[in-house]
């Protein structure tokens, strides 16, 4: 497996001809020197590029919900990233290929699960409603 | 050590918001969060800006550190409460500075701001005014911070904490999945780590579990060996010094350290063991 494959896939090499080689990535906003999660996580900005992204918006009655977590869980239960919802009730992850469950939280007890499936190359994109 | 010695939860912050020499500190990565609403009296920290050497790869000095927290209002002998984001995992960055620089009344509210914010509790705009002081740090005590040498010699010596995901720590992912994967890094683990992710220490809501269950989780069911000096870690060294204040500050166990350095580090460096594939 390569450096910056997750999955074992390895479009990086294929396309930039190895390692050092630039390669195509998803045009996000924002830095990501860190180890945060922004509110709403990191934006994309111009397609999926080699990511697999699942986004999308939290909501009740129609209206955003502005203040909660987005938690993305494997196809074991296991957590593997939080972020707080931005202003519209949105959020961003960069997955691995495969099944996983997005978890909502949100004052008042609010809980909400929907199952979800990335693709590399894709951006997912999942409304829940709450 | 007890776990009241080391955490506060939210009643106890409510009830004594604006006692003298007690000083609230919302510590973020994002600290667009601060300025949108934190805990009446509470001042900010950025984890990247006050804490990080803005050139090489490292802390602010020990006369950094008096800068800022002079800066701040923070004097020697305050009661300092850290909260933040992220399941506390700055807060609990700081914590593990501040002790670093040697700093004795430091706390954590327990579940950080999300607990706070899923509680609905009060949040404010203001930002408070605290006089300047003139704050005195110690020497880094070494005894709580590990480098890539320690960790090298670790291997099958130490108990080694991988405290990521478990996909991060598999190699599927090289960072945690609300960032884009696009680290330079090799993913994977260091060899003989066990990797207990940092969140099964923590209930969703971001409080910590109880010490009972935290004893179950490292020593049952991960096999730690609670009579060997461990080194915690993961990307940056945040997630871990999370770890490293339940092990080391909540259970009392001695001789645990944090490598800050982590997967960031260790991932870059040539000629290293690392191992892919999930944990046994």
């Amino acid at each position: 497996m390569t450096a910056g494959g997750p999955g074992g896939s390895s479009p990086q090499a294929s396309t930039a001809g190895g390692p050092g080689g630039s390669s195509p990535q998803a045009s996000t906003a924002g830095g990501t020197d860190g180890c945060g999660a922004p509110a709403g996580g990191v934006k994309v900005t111009a397609g999926a590029g080699n990511q697999a992204v699942v986004q999308g918006h939290v909501t009740s009655s129609g209206a955003p919900v502005p203040s909660g977590h987005a938690r993305l869980l494997n196809s074991d239960g296991e957590f593997v990233a939080e972020v707080p919802l931005d202003d519209d009730g949105g959020f961003v992850f960069y997955a691995a290929p495969g099944d996983w469950t997005l978890r909502v939280l949100a004052p008042g007890g609010v809980r909400a699960e929907r199952p979800v499936s990335a693709s590399t190359g894709m951006i997912t994109e999942l409304e829940v409603a709450v | 050590m007890s776990r009241s010695d080391v955490l506060v939860d939210a009643d106890w912050v409510q009830d004594h918001q604006g006692d003298p020499g007690l000083v609230l500190v919302e510590v973020d990565e994002d600290t667009s969060a601060y300025d949108k609403g934190h805990i009446k009296g509470a001042v900010k920290i950025d984890w990247k800006k006050d804490l990080q050497d803005p050139v090489r790869r490292d802390f602010v000095d020990r006369a950094g550190f008096e800068r800022l927290l002079s800066e701040r209002g923070i004097a020697d002998a305050d009661t300092v409460i850290l909260y933040g984001g992220n399941n506390n995992w700055f807060a609990a960055y700081a914590y593990w500075y501040f002790k670093l620089y040697g700093h004795q009344n430091v706390k954590l509210l327990d579940g950080g701001r999300k607990k706070w914010e899923l509680d609905s509790r009060e949040m404010v705009t203001e930002v408070p005014a605290r006089p300047a002081t003139s704050y005195h740090a110690r020497e880094q005590d070494r005894s709580i911070r590990a480098f890539r040498d320690d960790v090298l010699a670790a291997i099958g010596n130490l108990n080694l904490v991988d405290v990521r995901s478990p996909d991060e720590f598999a190699g599927r992912l090289l960072a945690p999945a609300h960032l884009p994967q696009e680290q330079a890094q090799r993913g994977g683990h260091v060899p003989t780590a066990k990797n207990v992710p940092w969140s099964k220490a923590a209930e969703e809501d971001g409080t910590f579990k109880s010490d009972d269950a935290l004893r179950a989780l490292y020593g049952d069911e991960a096999g730690l060996d609670f009579g060997t000096d461990t080194i915690a870690y993961c990307r940056i060294g945040e997630r871990s010094a999370h770890t490293w204040f339940v092990l080391h500050e909540l259970l009392g166990q001695p001789n645990v350290r944090n490598y800050d350095g982590s997967g960031t580090e260790y991932g870059s460096l040539v000629g290293v063991p690392i191992e892919l594939g999930d944990g046994k």
